[in-house]
């Protein structure tokens, strides 16, 4: 696998296959159509695409997914994991029973630790009944859309660790994004944009180490987008000494030279790929500023998801864009929000940024829904960590890796339903617990891919997106009415 | 007597080479099977003729009536190859059924190699170690070549492969090709157009040879094979994970690397310098009470900035990490990397069991992280003594004054908000002042309701608004007093020219030292790589199945701490280890033809491949040891070679049929330039590079959309000195977090781990960058200037001379007269005199394929 793209001189073609291909391929003839120019040749087979569309290992309804990361750990006990007894206890002592030699947070010593319950109410939602604390209530009518599950845990309470197990499934560094491996798997369908999308709405803890391909080739990384307006993606628009007809001008003449070049050197792949990068930079740069494009959506729709709102603007431009850019055939797309790492005034923080998220995230279900696109499109909404039943300082809450909740929609995933559950105070998980590489494992097996199959060989192994784990799969339970 | 028929065999001897089994028996084993049973068994097989069978490894080992058939890794001294290549009296097999030279190479091989036979498949154990890479190198002989002039060893060992496969030799390269090559491959820059044109006048190997000591003399040179050497070693200026920490004297390492390449240290040395130069080299350094630093302190002291390879890897900076749990991925990342970079091994798996398919035990690995046990990172200052008394008397005279100021100025701005917020809250009712005056922390929800209309107001207050004229007289005379104390500041001490890294900030580096004996912790197995999980305590020790289970001893009794690092260092640098040699002649190939003999350059293992020239290897691997472990005299051997100096552009048919990948180097590889190298050879061209070398890593500027995500804006501050935002790739910053987008973009090293060989992948975000960044345009802006000041307005002369400067060769005339084409109608859509034109073509030459491949 990993030879194909490392740049030793690719696999020879006979001398016709290589004549056949030269400068007359397919790269070559597109660009000269896009540049409106004469196209001669007719099109032939170009050289093998690391990013070409792959079959999954078995049929499955989700063909992209969208990721809601609560970038900082969003608490469980105040949004998806309802605890009458910790609010009865609150204020007491962390029973006796509930501490453990192992129980390592951040700030707090678990000992001396105080109980805090939450500030918000739980109410049944939907037909299902399924509770959803009040900072959602949009996100709320979907209820009966949702599968909440509360018994996740992991290895580390520290930030970067945690994002980085929760981001590639390890607890190192080095290793490729969720979205890498989603790429890697079943290849890009989006021609015209990049296929593995980021945004966010603030800076992004760890920065490129969350979405980077790690030691998968780089063509699987995902690419980071300013969701606020101007550029989309970097490097997308000629400087500005270069009008649009001289840039026409330059890649007719850029393809031309690059043809001649490869007519002696018919056998390299990789510059008749090289021309071919040309037509699709070109066809990227006409096509993402028209996805970028907000006001091409009625106002009706824009309402909708918050755009112009300044509460919600943000988080709601990247909704809306991701729907645009899941209508294209893009892959897998990331949304960060900042910042849910509520060290002291705890409740304030989350009511901020459920307040920032809440209408944008409920107006996307219903429009993918109303699109037909909800089926074939998982949306997975996860934070890098939860948060202490206890406080910490001001009611705060400090990080905790024990027991959390992320819930799933679309993809085939059937709602209504709280799978697993934590201890009687939230602290840890202790019902069908769920290891984040379980978490990833699922996440595959949605999309048609066995996590055991999904193989990369790097530095003498078989490398895989759930390490040596994932043997938990909720898939099926999912999928299930 | 019986006489055999003679089978082709070739074609099966070619698929059993090439078959790359990662289990059972090495290539080489088969194939002297297969050729012992189809030429030898009939006789000394279940016959046993002369007592001889060649049935077992021990009853050849044992041999017949003439003695021992088989010396393992002695093929000189063994009778069975005397005997097949009829030197002697001997002459096997009987008749004029004879070996073919082929054959009779697979023969010495095997039996160079250890002559090892699949029964003995025990590692650790008292025999020769079964897998190749695990046995000593034995310097095989060179073959025996036709053709007139003397060849280069690595041409001899090459050409036998080529015929043994029946392929055909590319011819050389051209003149420009060649110099273009070396050029790159040896500096990372385009050559000056002058030096192609000479060189074409006069391409003899003369010539030849004496550029290529000249570039291998060339600290450009350093720079270039620095850059590999840290890609392998996982070099970064950052920490990475959530924190990204700044890892302030990290460059001292990357310079020192350079240095290393440069001033062409051994590599023994090399290696004994980054594992272990404090304990080889023990120096108290205590600080000289003078401007010099003797010689020898020096040299102790380069020795050690060495060590800094294991204090540049990734770090969880992050504030309640417990020590134990950062102390253990410190100590596996140092496991790690040492196997990685020097053995060629991936110690990794063995972290959490025993290695699957090395004979590395996950004992070996905790013993390896043992070694490692008593050290720590600590920072040092690499600078005399004068130097920090510099400091100090600056600090007493320039930077108390600056202190005293910011003290006034901090107590004025106080004063003035205190003033201005009494005022604010005499606008409110006392009670919302009194819930106000209470502990932030403490107010009830409704006193932080009823108080939030006041937070507001005196959060909103500014100062500088609410200042007396007299005041802000006052506060700004403070703050240009304070500029102007700071920008005063020296920036390096006194009389001698030895720079303070920051404002005052003395020279130190981050390296290697030691922990108190009483400190040092002990190392456990941990069941499968889990600190709470701790088995047997470990002691420091090699890996059993390579050393023989040599033990490491305590070098000193009472107090002391053990040397055991100089231990590891001495051991992976003796002249017969299997290892070391082998992995750094296998990478230093691996830069120069794009392919390693063993292509895998990390793993030597048995997940990894096998050689293709295995002789080769072990020739040079022998060869350069012999010769001092000297690297220019290893690269002028390489690239004096006719291998090297091949055309890449040779296409044949019948060698594409049988070796597609070009494995046994039937012709020259065509690289992609490196990301830095592009960024270098954009600015070369441009006529804009600085050759500045050394120091704090420099920051060219980014785009607004390059700075998005971005975790905090001062994680990317850039230069100040326009200079250095031309500098060579080597020194741009390397953040783990966020890499230069355009290092990223062209698949620049993931320092996370060691990065022995780049990806090469051809995307459109690559086309976009050349494209429409402005770094790409404004140095074709550059270039055109250096084109219209060489040859004026003509635009025939521009094209020509910009064809020169950018691909080092005259444009065709077909391209001349496409490129004049295309100046008319850019000239004729912007209506502008011809400058911007020539500018826009300059950009069109950056986006060719011939300007960022190299044939």
């Amino acid at each position: 696998m990993r030879s194909a793209f490392c740049g030793r001189v690719a696999p020879a073609l006979s001398r016709r296959e290589a004549i056949e291909k030269s400068g007359l391929g397919l790269g070559a003839m597109a660009l000269g159509q896009l540049l409106g120019l004469d196209a001669r040749a007719s099109a032939k087979a170009a050289p093998a695409d690391p990013l070409a569309p792959r079959r999954p290992h078995f049929s499955a309804k989700a063909k992209s997914v969208i990721l809601f990361f609560m970038q900082g750990g969003p608490s469980q006990v105040d949004t998806f994991d309802p605890k009458p007894a910790l609010s009865r206890l609150d204020g007491q002592s962390l029973p006796a029973s509930f501490r453990s030699e192992d129980l390592n947070l951040q700030f707090i010593k678990a000992g001396q630790a105080k109980l805090m319950g939450t500030r918000r109410s739980f109410r049944r939602h939907g037909q299902s009944g399924l509770e959803i604390s009040d900072l959602f209530p949009n996100l709320s009518r979907h209820a009966d859309g949702l599968a909440v599950i509360r018994s996740c845990f992991h290895d580390s309470f520290v930030h970067g660790p945690a994002l980085l197990l929760m981001n590639t499934g390890h607890i190192r560094m080095g290793f490729p994004s969720m979205g890498s491996w989603v790429l890697y798997g079943l290849g890009s369908e989006s021609s015209n944009l990049p296929s593995f999308i980021v945004m966010s709405d603030g800076g992004i803890r760890s920065s490129k180490s969350l979405f980077g391909s790690g030691f998968l080739p780089a063509v699987y990384q995902g690419t980071l987008l300013r969701a606020e307006g101007g550029t989309l993606i970097e490097n997308l628009n000629p400087p500005e000494q270069l009008s649009g007809q001289d840039q026409r001008l330059l890649l007719a003449k850029i393809n031309e030279w690059n043809r001649q070049h490869v007519e002696s050197r018919e056998d390299d792949s990789r510059l008749t790929a090289r021309i071919r990068s040309y037509e699709l930079a070109f066809r990227m740069q006409m096509e993402a500023p028209e996805v970028g494009n907000l006001s091409k959506e009625t106002e009706a729709v824009r309402r909708a998801y918050g755009v112009e709102d300044p509460k919600t603007a943000k988080f709601a431009r990247m909704c809306l864009l991701s729907r645009r850019m899941v209508e294209r055939g893009v892959r897998f797309i990331q949304l960060i929000n900042n910042d849910w790492d509520g060290h002291s005034e705890c409740d304030d923080n989350h009511v901020k940024n459920a307040a920032a998220t809440d209408v944008p995230i409920a107006a996307l279900i219903a429009d993918l829904r109303q699109r037909g696109l909800l089926d074939s499109t998982l949306l997975v909404w996860a934070g890098e960590f939860g948060r202490t039943p206890v406080m910490q300082g001001s009611m705060g809450r400090d990080h905790s890796p024990y027991g959390f909740s992320i819930w799933m929609a679309g993809g085939g995933v059937r709602g209504g339903k709280a799978i697993g559950a934590t201890d009687d105070l939230g602290f840890r998980a202790v019902e069908d617990k769920v290891h984040v590489n379980d978490i990833h494992g699922t996440i595959l097996a949605l999309l048609g891919m066995d996590h055991l199959k999904l193989t990369f060989h790097f530095q003498g192994r078989d490398f895989r997106l759930t390490d040596v784990g994932g043997h938990t799969n909720l898939a099926q339970r999912l999928v299930r009415a | 007597m019986r006489i055999r028929i003679h089978r082709p065999f070739l074609p099966v001897l070619a698929a059993v080479l090439w078959a790359e089994s990662v289990f059972g028996q090495a290539p080489a084993e088969k194939a002297a099977r297969a050729l012992l049973a189809e030429n030898c068994l009939g006789c000394h097989g279940e016959l046993r003729m002369s007592g001889l069978d060649l049935r077992q490894r021990e009853t050849m080992l044992k041999g017949g009536q003439r003695g021992p058939a088989i010396v393992p890794g002695k093929p000189v001294e063994s009778l069975l190859l005397k005997a097949v290549e009829r030197t002697g009296d001997l002459k096997m097999p009987p008749g004029k059924q004879t070996l073919s030279v082929e054959q009779i190479g697979v023969l010495r091989s095997w039996i160079n190699q250890g002559a090892r036979w699949e029964n003995d498949n025990k590692d650790g154990g008292a025999g020769a170690p079964s897998w190749w890479s695990f046995r000593k190198p034995v310097r095989p002989a060179v073959p025996v070549t036709s053709g007139n002039r003397p060849k280069n060893p690595i041409d001899a060992f090459i050409e036998a492969k080529l015929r043994e496969k029946g392929l055909t030799a590319a011819p050389p390269a051209d003149p420009r090709t060649l110099i273009r090559r070396v050029y790159f491959d040896l500096t990372g820059l385009p050559p000056a157009i002058d030096e192609v044109e000479a060189f074409e006048k006069d391409p003899s190997q003369a010539a030849y040879e004496k550029l290529v000591d000249r570039l291998l003399e060339s600290p450009r040179y350093g720079e270039r094979y620095g850059k590999h050497w840290l890609d392998v070693v996982r070099y970064a200026d950052s920490g990475g994970y959530e924190t990204d920490l700044y890892l302030r004297n990290a460059w001292r390492y990357r310079d020192y690397v350079i240095q290393s390449f440069h001033l062409d240290k051994p590599f023994d040395q090399f290696v004994q310098e980054q594992i272990a130069g404090d304990e080889i080299w023990p120096d108290d350094l205590a600080l000289e009470g003078s401007y010099d630093i003797p010689d020898e302190k020096r040299k102790h002291l380069t020795a050690w900035i060495g060590t800094g390879m294991y204090a540049v890897g990734a770090e969880v900076g992050e504030s309640n990490l417990d020590f134990k749990k950062a102390r253990a991925e410190k100590l596996a990342d140092w496991a790690d990397i040492t196997g990685a970079a020097f053995l060629g091994l991936t110690f990794g798996c063995a972290r959490c069991h025993d290695h699957k398919f090395d004979p590395v035990t996950q004992k070996d690995y905790y013993r390896l992280q043992a070694i490692f046990g008593g050290s720590r990172e600590i920072e040092i200052p690499v600078t005399d003594k004068m130097q920090l008394r510099a400091r100090d008397i600056v600090f007493s005279t320039q930077m108390l004054p600056i202190l005293e100021l910011r003290t006034a100025y901090k107590l004025l701005v106080s004063d003035v908000t205190k003033r201005s917020a009494a005022a604010v809250k005499a606008r409110f009712p006392p009670h919302v002042v009194a819930a106000y005056e209470k502990d932030a922390r403490k107010r009830t929800a409704q006193e932080k309701a009823i108080t939030a209309p006041l937070v507001d107001a005196i959060q909103s207050i500014q100062v500088e608004k609410e200042m007396t004229p007299d005041e802000l007289r006052r506060h700004d005379d403070l703050l240009r007093q304070i500029a102007k104390g700071i920008v005063n500041l020296p920036t390096q001490t006194g009389d001698r020219p030895i720079p303070f890294d920051g404002l005052l900030d003395v020279a130190t580096a981050t390296v290697l030292g030691h922990f108190e004996r009483a400190l040092v912790r002990d190392v456990h197995v941990l069941d499968r790589g889990e600190l709470d999980r701790p088995r047997d305590k470990v002691l420091p020790g090699l890996p059993a199945a390579l050393s023989q289970g040599r033990a490491l001893t305590p070098d000193c009794s009472g107090n002391c701490v053990p040397y055991y690092r100089k231990q590891l260092a001495l051991w992976l640098t003796e002249s017969d280890h299997p290892l070391t040699s082998r992995v750094i002649v296998n990478r230093v190939w691996f830069w120069h033809f794009g392919q390693g003999l063993v292509s895998t350059l990390n793993d030597f293992g048995r997940q990894g491949q096998v050689p293709t020239h295995p002789e080769l290897l072990d020739w040079l691997a022998t060869d350069f040891v012999a010769g001092g472990w000297r690297m220019k005299r290893l690269h002028r051997m390489i690239l004096l070679s006719d291998a090297y100096q091949r055309s890449s552009r040779f296409a044949n048919d019948a060698n594409a049929a049988k070796d597609a990948g070009n494995r046994s180097l039937w012709r020259m590889n065509r690289r992609r330039l490196e990301a830095e190298a592009i960024w270098d050879a954009v600015h070369a061209v441009a006529g804009t590079l600085s050759l500045r070398m050394g120091g704090r890593p420099v920051v060219p500027p980014l785009s607004a959309e390059e700075r998005t995500g971005l975790r905090s804006r001062n994680q990317w501050v850039h230069a100040g000195d326009p200079e250095d935002q031309n500098r060579r790739g080597v020194y741009v910053l390397v953040r783990r977090n966020s890499r230069f987008p355009l290092f990223d973009i062209f698949d620049g090293a993931d320092p996370s781990v060691s990065c022995p060989e780049r990806d090469v992948t051809t995307v459109a975000p690559q086309a976009l960058w050349l494209m429409n960044n402005s770094v790409p345009f404004q140095q074709a802006q550059h270039l055109a200037r250096r084109v219209a000041h060489e040859v004026g307005t003509n635009p025939a002369a521009r094209v020509e001379q910009a064809w020169r400067f950018a691909l080092q060769r005259m444009p065709s005339p077909e391209e001349k007269r496409q490129a004049l084409e295309l100046l008319a109608s850019l000239e004729g859509l912007d209506g502008s005199a011809s400058q911007p034109a020539l500018e826009k073509l300059c950009l069109a030459i950056f986006n060719l394929s011939e300007f960022i491949f190299v044939d």
